[in-house]
């Protein structure tokens, strides 16, 4: 080409004058990207936090670089290693903290693992299902930093809410458990947060956690007791159901209250031990000044009268039953059962328009009492509160005709005389009854009526031969003895007619008497066996009463 | 080429590089602009050696953040798992796919190492002007070059995981920082490869006319 071509033909460059760098500016390339990475390195650096050690009974569901340390749900921490322990005994998470929460790692923060938890109580730890185990962090109080720690073995019940602390003793746990709601008027103020078997084995201690401000309504006059599911009383009082929550019916909780009856009560401090009672009733029993105990023994079975059944006077509950029990009657050596009751009748009483029976003493209660046994027939009766289930109550009943008995007020507890009731009553009336019938007569009576009827048919016809021999001697004697003799006759015939009537007359009362009663008699026995049938076929007949339009 | 051919800057021409129009060059130090496109005029690529090697060092230094920083952030039920190259090597090597782990490694670790090594080597054996293997290193340069437009696979499929898995609250995929130094390598190495002159391999074969630097 070089050859073809003049060289001055090709074109001209033009110039132009650059100013030209030693070094080029392409090396901001490099300085750059070394910035920016040694920044990203800084700041890796500088937000890095402390790394802390914690060791666990188990790593369940720890893995390194993949559980973290929450604290309030957030992510404080990374587990970055999981090793056993040198004696192998025990688990090493090694887990990075973040700057910002390194001010958290002091000596009393506490870690667990954080698993679900599916108990009655409720479901916790859901979100680990999904996001797998984590650990959880409580902060502590302390100033001084720490590095190590050993993990709880359960999460703490108490995080680092505002309440305060207590502990109840009760005589088993029931159904709590870790985490059941405690209840200040169905509200749900705290929970429960542990438990354990009190040193001598004989009782057990829960620890409540009660949040602020609710906290401030326990006082020294609070009443715990346990609501755990439902209470419900099948007795003679009837149906009684009674739940804090539906929660606690599944998860079982605790309740307190102050009673009515007592004053608010003072401040107390924490961790005060209070009673757990079993139920609300016996919480909030109000105490009674009048309350004593009588002993009172039946030949009857009690069978349906238990422990707590209530003890009425004249229908209003005035007790209640504490003891059901046997003894033997000395003077006739047979069993029978001891009943002991607890007599409260100061609600009752304290109505009454007099002075406070609460005042009284002791000596003028039982001239009281001495004088409605002794004089006015007080008698204690076994009632049916139930026909359903049977169960039966203590009624302090008058008694018109009781035998009379002498109160002894030496013993104690004190026996108050008893009187059939109930069932027995009716059964002692009814059986009475048929007795009365069966001892009856009826046979003498048929055959005496016989007799009666025979003799006066033998009396008639000694009447018409006695009138036939008249008729035959005496014709000729004239006819007016004949005739008034006729008159005799016929006025005897009506007299006898009379009689006829008088004793065999559908209408004559003393055989219609009679069968008026053996009819009712049988139509009684009758309707007794209907009863019987029907009942046997409808039992529920004695809840339900009888279904209209059946006989 | 062989060993004693006239290049055209021996000849003292210079060669447009955008519409390859031989020119004579305005002065020896500045071959000025050509005539028909308008483009500026090099014997040899302005200071590609310099150039080359700022790109080739960026590269490297962009390549420890690459491999150290996540480049995938997965956030899988409410956990988020930070995946770096490395990890997800490591992850599929454990988990008994080899050849995976293999590709990976290849793909995304060894071949932007392997092309920052062989610029470096290419840019040493041209300030030492060595004179051997220049048909091996032309080849090498090639290779560079060609796979340098492959490279940016990985950021493809991280940038394809990202749009597609977003399956909020379940599953959401975000790019992690490694994958931005990740595509700066592979853009750098590029670059370096592109700014590097491959006519300087044969300028030492003629050492009496080298126009590099």
């Amino acid at each position: 080409m070089a050859d073809e071509i003049d060289r001055t033909e090709l074109p001209q460059a033009t110039v132009v004058r650059r100013k030209r760098t030693r070094v080029s500016i392409v090396w901001i390339i490099p300085i750059l990207a070394a910035v920016v990475a040694i920044g990203i390195v800084v700041q890796r650096v500088l937000s890095e936090g402390p790394t802390i050690y914690i060791i666990f009974k188990s790593a369940q569901g720890i893995e390194a670089g993949k559980t973290f340390i929450k604290y309030k749900d957030v992510n404080i921490g990374l587990v970055t290693a999981v090793e056993l322990s040198e004696n192998y005994g025990r688990v090493v998470v090694k887990a990075k903290v973040a700057k910002h929460a390194g001010g958290l790692m002091v000596a009393d923060a506490k870690f667990w693992i954080v698993e679900p938890r599916i108990s009655l109580s409720g479901v916790s730890g859901l979100n680990t299902l999904l996001s797998g185990n984590y650990i959880g962090f409580q902060a502590g109080t302390s100033t001084e930093s720490q590095r190590s720690y050993i993990g709880l073995d359960v999460p703490p019940a108490v995080t680092d809410e505002k309440g305060r602390k207590f502990l109840l003793k009760a005589p088993t746990l029931g159904s709590l458990g870790v985490g059941s709601p405690i209840y200040y008027r169905q509200l749900a103020v705290g929970r429960v947060t542990g438990f354990n078997l009190a040193p001598d084995g004989k009782s057990v201690e829960v620890g409540v956690f009660v949040e602020s401000p609710y906290d401030r309504y326990v006082t020294s006059e609070t009443r715990f007791w346990n609501a755990s599911g439902v209470e419900v009383t099948l007795g003679a009082d009837g149906f009684d159901v009674k739940t804090e929550s539906l929660a606690a019916l599944i998860a079982g909780g605790v309740a307190f209250d102050v009673p009515e009856f007592r004053p608010p009560g003072g401040d107390v401090p924490a961790d005060t031990a209070f009673t757990l009672y079993r139920t609300q009733t016996v919480a909030m029993k109000q105490p009674d000044p009048l309350e004593r105990r009588f002993v009172l023994y039946f030949d009857e079975p009690v069978r349906g009268l238990s422990v707590g059944a209530p003890v009425t006077l004249l229908g209003l509950t005035v007790g209640e039953v504490t003891e059901v029990g046997l003894s033997v009657n000395p003077r006739t050596e047979t069993y029978r059962s001891r009943v002991v009751i607890t007599f409260r009748p100061q609600a009752v009483f304290a109505r009454l328009d007099k002075a406070d029976p609460a005042k009284a003493t002791l000596e003028a209660r039982n001239r009281n009492l001495k004088l409605q046994v002794e004089q006015r027939g007080l008698r204690a009766q076994l009632q049916t509160g139930s026909l359903l289930t049977g169960e039966l109550y203590v009624a302090f009943n008058y008694v018109p005709n009781a035998p009379k008995v002498k109160l002894d007020l030496g013993k104690d507890p004190l026996e108050l005389p008893v009187a059939p009731g109930g069932f027995a009553t009716i059964e002692a009336k009814l059986a009475s009854i048929l007795t009365k019938v069966d001892n009856m007569p009826l046979d003498a009576i048929g055959v005496d009526v016989r007799t009666a009827v025979e003799t006066l048919t033998t009396t008639l016809k000694d009447a018409d031969t006695l009138i036939r021999r008249v008729d035959v001697q005496w014709v000729p004697e004239g006819a007016k003895t004949l005739e008034a003799l006729h008159q005799a006759i016929t006025d005897a015939d009506r007299v006898l007619v009379n009689a006829d009537t008088t004793f065999f007359a559908k209408d004559s009362p003393a055989p219609q008497d009679l069968r008026d009663t053996l009819q009712e008699v049988t139509r009684a026995a009758r309707a007794v066996r209907i009863l019987v049938d029907y009942l046997e076929r409808h039992p529920e007949m004695l809840i339900r009463g009888k279904p209209e339009g059946s006989k | 080429m062989t060993r004693g051919t006239v290049t055209a800057a021996q000849a003292g021409l210079v060669s447009c590089e955008a519409c390859q129009l031989l020119s004579r060059p305005a002065n020896a130090d500045e071959p000025g602009f050509c005539r028909r496109c308008g483009e500026e005029l090099e014997f040899r690529r302005h200071a590609a050696i310099e150039k080359t090697w700022a790109l080739i060092v960026a590269a490297a230094i962009c390549y420890i953040p690459a491999n150290a920083l996540p480049v995938l952030n997965t956030t899988s039920l409410g956990e988020t798992e930070a995946d770096t190259i490395l990890g997800g090597v490591a992850f599929l090597y454990t988990s008994g796919s080899w050849p995976l782990a293999l590709i990976v490694l290849v793909a995304s670790v060894m071949i932007p190492l392997g092309k920052l090594v062989a610029l470096s080597y290419l840019l040493i054996t041209v300030q030492r002007g060595s004179v051997a293997n220049s048909h091996d290193r032309t080849r090498l340069y090639r290779m560079v070059e060609f796979i340098g437009r492959w490279s940016m696979l990985d950021v493809f499929v991280d940038t394809f995981t990202v749009a597609l898995v977003q399956l909020s609250p379940l599953m959401s995929v975000a790019p992690g920082t490694g994958v931005l130094f990740f595509a700066a390598v592979v853009v750098l190495t590029m670059l370096a490869a592109e700014t590097f002159d491959p006519r300087l391999i044969w300028d030492a074969t003629n050492p009496h006319r080298n126009r590099h630097g």
